[in-house]
């Protein structure tokens, strides 16, 4: 079904209250990754949303330039939003915006693209099988590695991409897509080498040390049936690239006391079709996921990827027009839980010493869109000897939001230059995250800067620990006794 | 747009710093005040000085004005262009460049927001003290622009009192460095105070140079809760009048509190109460709990239903909750909301806050009051509907008879959001023709072609465009007096009764041997006017003096022959003091002693303890301006002067400025004339802004080895201690050669002077040879002064005056003594 280029304004203006509560204070302008950088008003929050105005009083059209171009520079990393004083609702109004624009004037061919192949079930699978070929066949970390070299000689390192840089990139940009692909796919290999670093070190150290902690067994094995049952979001990419991170959040969660099921019917969640504004098929994938997870019926749906976990805890406003599923809707979105969430209302749990230097970049859409904050470092601090040194600029984008590095390369590159640039300036020696599309966008930065420091997903680590920790049962680590 | 200019600006400043698309340009159609929309012609956004440059001067050569803009957040309309005026958006120049540790100064690019520097700066112990109530978002740029306070101004100062530089790019292309190397090597007129508060008219501030202050040590934060604003109010001023000076005091209305508590910001403010008091001290951790525990009674006994306090950083972060959430949940209840901006005199407070509370009722609209209490700057906020024409009509009103009110009761239209596109209107009410003409005068010294964010601050001239500063009044108006034209000392002392004036051998013994013609002693700033007027008909030259104890002492004596002194000494009287105001008005000749025996019968002082002041007047003291030993924590003379009666070399009284802490209605111009050795105009009246005197004043004198002194000093200032004053003298007590005393002198209440005199002690090493205490201690600076210790700061290097600085100066004196009647200009 496809509204009318009028039904769409009037969409956006029914929002009028919305936009009016903004007062034009101008507080979120410096929490904008693309204001701070470009220094446009146009390209600031605020900005974008005079502009949203301006198309519900008449003023501008939505199918110009103009808009087209400032709201899909925007990353939709929501920064903007505990900024404001007056609680605008940004993201939502950028979805509509997305979706009112698109409707006169489609999106970028790769965006589309993107965006029907994770929209279809067996496209989605089967692109997430040719990655996996192709990471497998390790073409892309040799691309990748020399791509760094090159750059590295012409004096291009990307860790001072910058202003003078993003516009002599913009010819560039199909090739930097590509090449970003590619190290992306690469940066989504496990981080065995790491994981071996941890190791060695362990077995240089006192071995009986580490194997003292693994003592504790796992909670609440002996009354299987009052654990909190929770179905793990399998995701797209997740389920495709990183099936390890979905295996090791069950092998977590389970190990706290909770009761992981696999809920098989569930497919695309739609963040990336919300986000990108097309919010018809957002719905339709909503819908789907709603039923199966009502099926299984679980008290928690855990998301170990924090754009879908945003998308899904917005299903209430998502839905809220359609009286037959807004009910249900709710209710799902009140079950939605961050991973890091749920490890953290258990308490410590401590496994194996990880004697690890890294640092955490914290998701956007865990920060600013579900305000997740603690929990995620009250889990790396459970980890013994884990040092975790704070990265500076942490609260900013990483400029992969979604498919926003693919689609912006230029930008995106600019703004995930930054970050790799901080990340390298720790002195970590690995960057742990809880998105896997932030692991992929700083990983692929990094590898393409030439650097070997790679992204870890916060649950890998918690599970690395307890595997070596023995918490999982007497079979595997050092730590078994 | 012209094509050739979108041309040259992006060959200038780059591809994506031009903006000239129509619908992009949306975005900078409003400030914070979104009753204003003007779209510009276009928009750049330069990164360097020397695209600042370029860019204005191509914009000049197109005939196009220019729009200087920092984040946008001002809330007076001041950075919108009109007539398609381009913007200049300094988004780009976010650089801090230079961090001087040391001697507690930064140098930053005008982009870098304000909150950006203070996080940069924590590192050292130190922040920049000003603290708007959007410094997450503002600019330094736009900070400078309007002159901004905050709640934490009470006790540190509006921004002008810490901005001792600035580079400008003027309308012509040039580049004025004005001031810098932290402020000590100010010489000449205080442009860098003009300009501060001058809106973006006077050109683009590139670079400001800022002074810095260690980090609180400690703070305790109160809560009171009132039935009553009126007894709130009451609270503010008797904090003040008992002689506590909190970093803070701000004041939420009851309105105010139900639409926080209403909102998603609840911040758990009893919704009945009729108005919360938040009351912060910082500094010594020592003294700070027996402060709040005075400010606690004092609430008690105005009526406090209850007080709260914090006792960690997030109880603090709690009680100020409502305050800072108070903006944005009046934003969502309302269609539309107008945050005005008003100083009142302190103790016009709760007759103020009855008075509007009378005009909303009246108007039939609702206001809330949040605002800065302290300061008595007050922020009605009127919520409406802008669709409802009707309504916008009676706000308007309500708005122009609350400006009234506050003018009325001795306050000024605005406190710190400044006069913009939105107070042009009132300016009539706080300057007659004479200062409005004046202020126009020194924007086209600074901007001759006035392509400067035009339209803005100043209503159109009368008669219309006839923006002409040049001379005022003059000869030529008046030469025909009484027929002939009169000429010689003889014209002018015609003008006064002959009790008024000495010749002759009496004015040599009264002068002491210097060689002017005749003293004369007007009585009024009318005589002095009327004395002015004639002089300059018969090219008499005059020189301004107080008591006479500095004749001379820098300006240098005006050209020609047959000099009259104009002493103010008959004009001496205390003109207007309330102590709980902690302001005082005062006529020029009035002693400065005689002053500080006013101020201290209330346990107040003025300390600001520059060479020659205790021999001398109010009016001389404001003339030399210049800075003592305690600067860093009462300021230089410049940040005492609140405002000015001055008669101009062209004979025109001037009243500017008030007599409230915070106003930034019009051009600073008591900056200009303060200090300026009586070139620009003769001194008849200052009002002044006092402090309580401290409990306890001692001065810890050290004495050893001169690098032994040195050593101990650079030791105090590395330690962030506040100590008030840290002096080295090289004649040390002694007398002996290579030797030094440094004297270290400590204010405050008993339980932190102790605290910061243990503390010195350490810090220096050795035992004080001597301590001086009370009466004692003052009048040991005091004759200190005359002396005039050695900087003990490093890399103090006065800077000549650059070429434009000192053609902006020639124009500022031409301005003002169009007939060289007054002393060259030091
Ligand atoms: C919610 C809210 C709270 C506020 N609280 C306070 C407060 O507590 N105290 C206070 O004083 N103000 C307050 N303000 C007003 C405003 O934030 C200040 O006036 C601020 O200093 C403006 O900074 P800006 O960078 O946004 O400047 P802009 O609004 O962009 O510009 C302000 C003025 O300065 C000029 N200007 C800007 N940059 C330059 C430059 N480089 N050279 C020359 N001129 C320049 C502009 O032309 C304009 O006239 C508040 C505003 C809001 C929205
Ligand atoms: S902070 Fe909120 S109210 Fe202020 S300009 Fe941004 S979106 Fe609007
Ligand atoms: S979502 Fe992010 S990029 Fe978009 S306007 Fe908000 S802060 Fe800026």
């Amino acid at each position: 079904m496809k509204l009318s280029e009028d039904g769409l304004a009037r969409a956006l203006a029914e929002q009028d209250d919305a936009l009016a509560n903004c007062v034009h204070c101008g507080f979120c302008l410096p929490a904008c990754p693309t204001y701070r950088r470009l220094g446009d008003e146009a390209d600031s929050p605020r900005g974008r949303l005079y502009l949203m105005r301006a198309i519900v009083e008449g003023r501008l059209d939505a199918g110009s330039d103009a808009f087209e171009t400032h709201i899909s520079r925007c990353l939709g990393c929501r920064a903007c939003e505990p900024a404001c004083p007056a609680g605008v609702e940004y993201g939502r109004l950028l979805e509509l915006a997305r979706q009112v624009g698109g409707s006169v004037r489609p999106p970028p061919r790769i965006s589309r693209l993107l965006l029907a192949t994770f929209g279809t079930k067996w496209a989605s699978r089967l692109a997430m099988l040719g990655a996996r070929l192709l990471r497998a066949s390790r073409i892309p970390d040799l691309l990748t590695w020399a791509v760094s070299r090159v750059r590295r000689r012409s004096g291009e390192e990307s860790a001072i991409e910058s202003e003078s840089h993003w516009a002599r990139q913009r010819s560039t940009a199909r090739w930097r897509s590509l090449w970003l692909a590619f190290a992306m796919v690469s940066a989504s290999a496990p981080p065995r080498r790491l994981f071996a670093k941890v190791r060695r070190r362990q077995v240089a150290s006192d071995a009986a040390a580490a194997a003292d902690l693994g003592r504790s067994r796992p909670r609440g094995t002996s009354t299987a049936d009052d654990r909190p049952t929770v179905g793990v979001l399998a995701g797209c990419v997740q389920a495709g690239l990183f099936s390890r991170v979905n295996a090791a959040t069950e092998r977590v969660l389970t190990a706290n006391g909770y009761r992981a099921l696999r809920v098989r019917a569930q497919g695309c969640c739609g963040a990336l079709h919300a986000h990108g504004g097309d919010l018809g098929r957002a719905r339709a994938l909503a819908r789907r996921h709603i039923a199966a997870f009502e099926q299984a019926g679980v008290d928690f749906v855990a998301s170990n990827a924090s754009g879908c976990g945003a998308a899904m805890a917005d299903y209430g406003s998502l839905l809220d027009d359609d009286d037959a599923i807004a009910e249900s809707a709710r209710d799902f979105a009140a079950r939605v839980r961050d991973v890091s969430q749920l490890l953290a209302e258990r308490g410590d749990r401590a496994g194996a010493p990880l004697p690890l230097r890294v640092t955490y970049d914290p998701p956007c859409h865990l920060l600013h869109a579900q305000g997740v904050a603690e929990a995620p470092l009250a889990v790396l601090q459970s980890i013994p000897e884990l040092e975790v040194v704070p990265l500076a600029d942490a609260a900013e984008c990483c400029g992969g939001a979604g498919i926003y590095g693919l689609a912006n390369p230029e930008l995106g590159g600019w703004i995930g230059a930054d970050k790799v640039h901080s990340a390298l300036k720790t002195g970590a020696e690995a960057v742990v995250t809880g998105n896997p599309g932030c692991m992929m966008q700083i990983g692929a930065g990094l590898a393409l800067a030439g650097s070997r420091v790679r992204t870890v997903h916060l649950v890998e680590m918690l599970d690395e620990s307890y595997r070596l920790g023995g918490v999982y049962g007497d079979t595997q680590g050092p730590g078994a006794r | 747009m012209n094509p050739d200019l979108a041309d040259s600006l992006t060959e200038i400043c780059g591809p994506d710093a031009v903006i000239v698309d129509r619908d992009r340009l949306l975005a900078y159609e409003s400030d914070g005040l979104t009753a204003y929309r003007h779209r510009p012609g276009a928009v750049v956004l330069p990164r360097t000085t020397s695209q600042v440059r370029r860019a204005v001067l191509a914009v000049a050569r197109h005939g196009l004005a220019v729009v200087p803009r920092g984040a946008g957040t001002g809330l007076s309309g001041g950075a919108v262009a009109l007539d398609g005026a381009l913007v200049l958006g300094t988004a780009r120049m976010d650089r801090i460049v230079e961090i001087d540790a040391p001697n507690r100064r930064a140098v930053v690019q005008p982009g870098v927001v304000n909150a950006d520097l203070s996080a940069a700066l924590r590192p050292y112990g130190l922040h920049y003290a000003p603290d708007p109530s959007s410094q997450s978002a503002c600019t330094l740029g736009g900070n400078v622009g309007e002159n901004s306070g905050g709640p934490h101004c009470l006790k540190h100062g509006v921004t002008s009192r810490h901005v001792t530089g600035l580079e400008i790019v003027l309308s012509d292309g040039s580049v004025a460095r004005l001031g810098g190397m932290g402020g000590e090597a100010e010489a000449g007129y205080d442009l860098v105070g003009v300009v501060v508060g001058s809106e973006g008219c006077f050109g683009v501030v590139t670079e400001i140079e800022v002074g810095l202050l260690p980090l609180p040590e400690g703070v305790r934060t109160l809560l009171g809760i009132f039935d009553r604003i009126e007894d709130a109010a009451r609270a503010v001023s008797e904090v003040v009048g008992v002689g506590l000076l909190p970093a803070a005091m701000e004041i939420i209305d009851g309105p105010t509190i139900r639409a926080v508590e209403e909102s998603v910001f609840a911040a758990g403010y009893p919704i009945d109460a009729g108005a919360a008091l938040v009351i912060e001290f910082d500094g010594v951790d020592a003294g700070l709990d027996e402060e709040s525990a005075r400010a606690a009674g004092i609430c008690d006994r105005m009526g406090a239903r209850e007080v709260r306090r914090a006792r960690s950083e997030e109880e603090r972060a709690a009680l100020w909750k409502g305050r800072k959430k108070a903006f944005g949940a009046m934003g969502r209840i309302a269609p539309d909301l107008l945050v005005q901006d008003a100083t009142v005199p302190r103790t016009a407070l709760p007759s103020t806050l009855r008075g509007i509370a009378e005009i909303a009722a009246r108007y039939r609209l609702s206001v809330a009051n949040v605002f800065h209490a302290g300061d008595g700057n007050l922020h009605p906020n009127i919520v409406f509907d802008r669709r409802n024409r009707e309504e916008s009509g009676r706000v308007e009103c309500a708005s122009a008879e609350i400006m009234r009110l506050c003018v009325g009761a001795g306050g000024t239209i605005t406190g710190e959001h400044g006069v913009g596109l939105d107070k042009r209107r009132y300016m009539e009410l706080v300057c007659g023709p004479a200062e409005l003409k004046a202020m126009r005068g020194v924007r086209l010294v600074f901007d001759p072609a006035g392509t400067m964010n035009p339209g803005k601050v100043l209503p159109d001239a009368p008669g219309g465009g006839g923006d002409q500063g040049g001379a005022q009044g003059g000869p030529s108006t008046r030469r025909s007096v009484g027929g002939g034209r009169v000429r010689g000392v003889g014209s002018v002392l015609d003008l006064l009764p002959a009790g008024q004036a000495l010749v002759g051998e009496e004015a040599a013994e009264w002068l002491g041997g210097s060689g002017a013609e005749a003293v004369v002693f007007p009585e009024s700033a009318e005589e002095v006017a009327a004395l002015v007027r004639r002089a300059a008909e018969s090219s008499v030259p005059l020189l301004p003096a107080g008591s006479g104890s500095r004749l001379g002492w820098a300006g240098g004596w005006p050209s020609g022959t047959g000099v009259v002194v104009v002493s103010t000494r008959r004009m001496a009287s205390l003109v207007h003091y309330e102590p709980a105001d902690l302001t005082l008005t005062a006529a020029a000749g009035m002693r400065w002693r005689n002053l500080d025996a006013k101020l201290r019968l209330k346990a107040q002082w003025l300390p600001l303890e520059t060479p020659g002041l205790w021999s001398g007047t109010v009016g001389g003291a404001v003339a030399r301006g210049g800075a003592g030993p305690l600067r860093t924590r009462y300021g230089a003379v410049r940040d005492s002067v609140l405002g000015l009666e001055v008669v101009t070399g062209a004979g025109e009284v001037l009243r500017l400025g008030g007599r409230v802490v915070k106003n930034v209605a019009g051009f600073d111009l008591v900056r200009l004339f303060t200090g300026s050795y009586g070139t620009l105009g003769i001194v008849t009246q200052a009002s002044m802004r006092l402090f309580p005197r401290p409990e306890v004043d001692l001065t810890l004198c050290f004495e050893g080895a001169r690098e032994r002194m040195l050593e101990g000093a650079a030791a105090l200032r590395a330690s962030l201690l506040p100590v008030a004053a840290a002096e080295l003298h090289d004649r040390s007590v002694a007398g002996r050669e290579g030797r030094a005393a440094l004297a270290v002198r400590v204010l405050g209440g008993a339980a932190e002077a102790e605290d910061v005199r243990t503390r010195a002690e350490a810090t220096v090493g050795i035992e004080p040879v001597d301590v001086l205490l009370g009466n004692e201690s003052e009048s040991f600076h005091r004759r200190a002064t005359e002396v005039a210790p050695e900087p003990l700061r490093s890399a103090v290097v006065a800077r000549r005056e650059d070429s434009v600085s000192s053609r902006l100066a020639d124009g500022i004196k031409g301005l003002f003594d169009p007939h060289r009647v007054l002393p060259r200009r030091p």
